[in-house]
């Protein structure tokens, strides 16, 4: 590269990198340095104190709920963003007439916010006015009825559904994306070998959109990972805690709470999560697609 | 983020009437439409409810079909001073952060696609692991800088905590972009005499037209629908963006689930609006051929 070349780069890069740094990076390293002090607004504290943040974190067990609440969460969201995007995308695939229509149907949810998808779908939870207790109280299940979001057992995996509701959209997009890019000479071999659909899913298409599924698996579990807006909106974590996600306690225990450096540890275990559970998958599928190669 | 196909930087969508996936049938798009009215029925609550008085609902619940409408919520949100600030500030953010991100991602992604300075491979990471860090960490320090600078309670950091924020998608989607812009048509320009920036300004940008119009589109749909940063960094109604106002308007009036959700559907409009128009644009963009990987 020639020598005014490289200069230029480094104009170009100046804004780009310097506000990076100051709005993430930064930032991110000093919730490390304040994951290591007692620093509670409340109390006037502000001293370092070493790991004994991540030791009270660890006998917590507001903690350990709301670490299981986002594992579950994660889990669920993900194997529903694949199996449900995948089943929609495929059959969006086979459609005759309408695609366009329907497709901006399914995609509808992603233009919206989290904020209002909670809010819609508080309307389909709430107790006796909401439409599933409607529909449970019409087709003769009075029993069932329930206020689904403050319901301990419920709570979670209505809120996760929710969600899930969005998440669905955006996996289906990926699929679709993915299924349309096929070279069509494929399909056709299969069918000439006269392979039924499930074998042509299992041996043709899932191989085929190796890409595509990467990326709904690294979409749905960062998303699953940073839930925060619709607990918030729905159920503010509870009742009794069992909606707080790992992302809602770093909130509670910091705006409300005002204990910054326990709430940064929350963060910092969190983040530590985050890259773990997606650099292992990248490092997982990494290895797999050399081996097949 | 990943509407965008990101593995090789192009846009993953094709026509679907060009779609490889065997045969379709006319039965299949019938199920699909029947499913995606399926799939948008939780949507039809919010509709139902911001033509219903609060007493209505609380007497019949929305799903009755007994009541009367009435557009007294969207008259009432028409003449709302508060409703007015709140859409006003989510422009007044959204658009300077979206400018500002997909700007600083192409200047970025340029330079890490076609400069490539030493230690470009290291830059990538640092700009793009972005992706994986939870807006959580980022909180505390970011609330101390916007207190000691005084600019808490206003729209500036979420304007600059947004244009930092995309930065890591933006780069992501440029620089897998400008990889695929030919390096000969950058190296006539400089034999030419052309200048760096003036390549990046005659010379690319205006191929890449339909990637930064599929990458603003996205950060618009994010940025506005966002909820956490005015939540954090806003208190007074001047500065809060109409995610949090929605809200708001719950904690002003005991049941205010009318106006919510009037104001659910006004502040939906903007991304659903733009969300169309990016359908046509995407698709626009892949058959220009400017786009090919």
């Amino acid at each position: 590269m020639v020598g005014r070349s490289r200069r230029w780069a480094w104009i170009f890069l100046s804004l780009p990198l310097g506000t990076y740094t100051a709005v993430v990076a930064g930032p991110t390293l000093y919730s490390f340095y304040f994951s290591l002090t007692d620093w509670n607004i409340l109390k006037g504290s502000h001293k370092f104190i070493g790991f004994a943040n991540f030791t009270r974190l660890f006998h917590d067990s507001e903690f350990w709920q709301a670490f299981t609440n986002t594992a579950f969460w994660t889990v669920a969201g993900l194997i529903a963003s694949l199996v449900f995007g995948f089943a929609l995308a495929f059959g969006l695939s086979r459609t005759t007439w309408g695609s366009r229509l329907i497709k901006s149907m399914f995609f509808m949810p992603l233009a919206l916010s989290l904020v209002v998808v909670g809010f819609i779908w508080f309307w389909l939870y709430r107790l006796d006015f909401g439409l599933i207790d409607m529909t449970l109280r019409h087709l003769g299940f009075p029993h069932l009825v329930q206020d689904w979001l403050a319901n301990p057992r419920t709570a979670l995996p209505s809120v996760i559904i929710a969600w899930t509701w969005q998440q669905i959209s955006l996996s289906m997009i990926i699929f679709l994306a993915g299924l349309t890019a096929v070279p069509a000479e494929l399909f056709e071999a299969a069918q000439v070998d006269g392979a039924r659909l499930p074998a042509q899913i299992r041996h043709v298409i899932i191989p085929s959109i190796g890409p595509a599924i990467s990326v709904v698996i690294s979409l749905a579990l960062i998303n699953a990972l940073k839930s925060f807006d619709i607990v918030y909106v729905m159920t503010q974590g509870g009742p009794y805690g069992k909606t707080e996600t790992l992302s809602v306690m770093t909130y509670r225990e910091a705006f409300k709470k005002y204990d910054f450096g326990y709430s940064s540890a929350t963060a910092v275990v969190l983040f530590v999560m985050t890259i773990l559970i997606i650099g292992g998958y990248t490092y997982i599928s990494k290895r797999g697609s050399d081996e097949r190669s | 983020m990943s509407v965008l196909d990101t593995k090789n930087g192009r846009m993953p969508f094709r026509r679907s009437d060009t779609s490889a996936v065997s045969k379709g049938s006319s039965r299949v798009s019938w199920l699909m439409l029947a499913l995606a009215l399926l799939f948008l029925i939780p949507a039809l609550g919010v509709f139902l409810t911001s033509f219903r008085t609060d007493t209505d609902i609380s007497k019949h619940g929305i799903w009755a079909l007994s009541g009367n409408l009435t557009v007294d919520n969207y008259m009432a949100m028409w003449n709302s001073s508060s409703v007015r600030i709140y859409m006003r500030n989510s422009f007044l953010v959204t658009i300077p952060a979206t400018l500002i991100s997909v700007t600083f991602g192409s200047l970025s992604g340029y330079v890490l696609a076609k400069l490539r300075p030493r230690g470009s491979g290291f830059l990538s990471i640092f700009l793009i692991s972005g992706l994986f860090i939870p807006p959580q960490i980022l909180l505390i320090p970011l609330f101390q800088l916007f207190n000691k600078v005084h600019l808490y309670d206003t729209l500036w950091p979420m304007i600059i905590v947004h244009s930092g924020y995309g930065i890591s998608l933006c780069t992501l989607v440029m620089k897998n972009f400008f990889a695929h812009v030919p390096d000969e048509l950058v190296e006539a320009a400089l034999v030419d005499g052309a200048s760096e920036p003036r390549i990046l300004r005659q010379v690319v940008l205006p191929l890449s037209r339909p990637a930064l119009g599929a990458l603003a589109t996205l950060q618009f749909t994010f940025i506005w629908n966002d909820f956490l940063y005015p939540l954090i960094f806003a208190r007074s109604e001047t500065a809060q963006t109409v995610m949090v106002g929605i809200l708001n308007l719950g904690g002003q009036y005991s049941t205010a689930y009318g106006s919510q959700a009037a104001l659910s559907i006004v502040a939906s409009l903007p991304t659903v609006v733009v969300f169309i128009i990016f359908q046509k644009q995407f698709i626009a963009g892949l058959t220009t051929g400017a786009v090919k990987g």
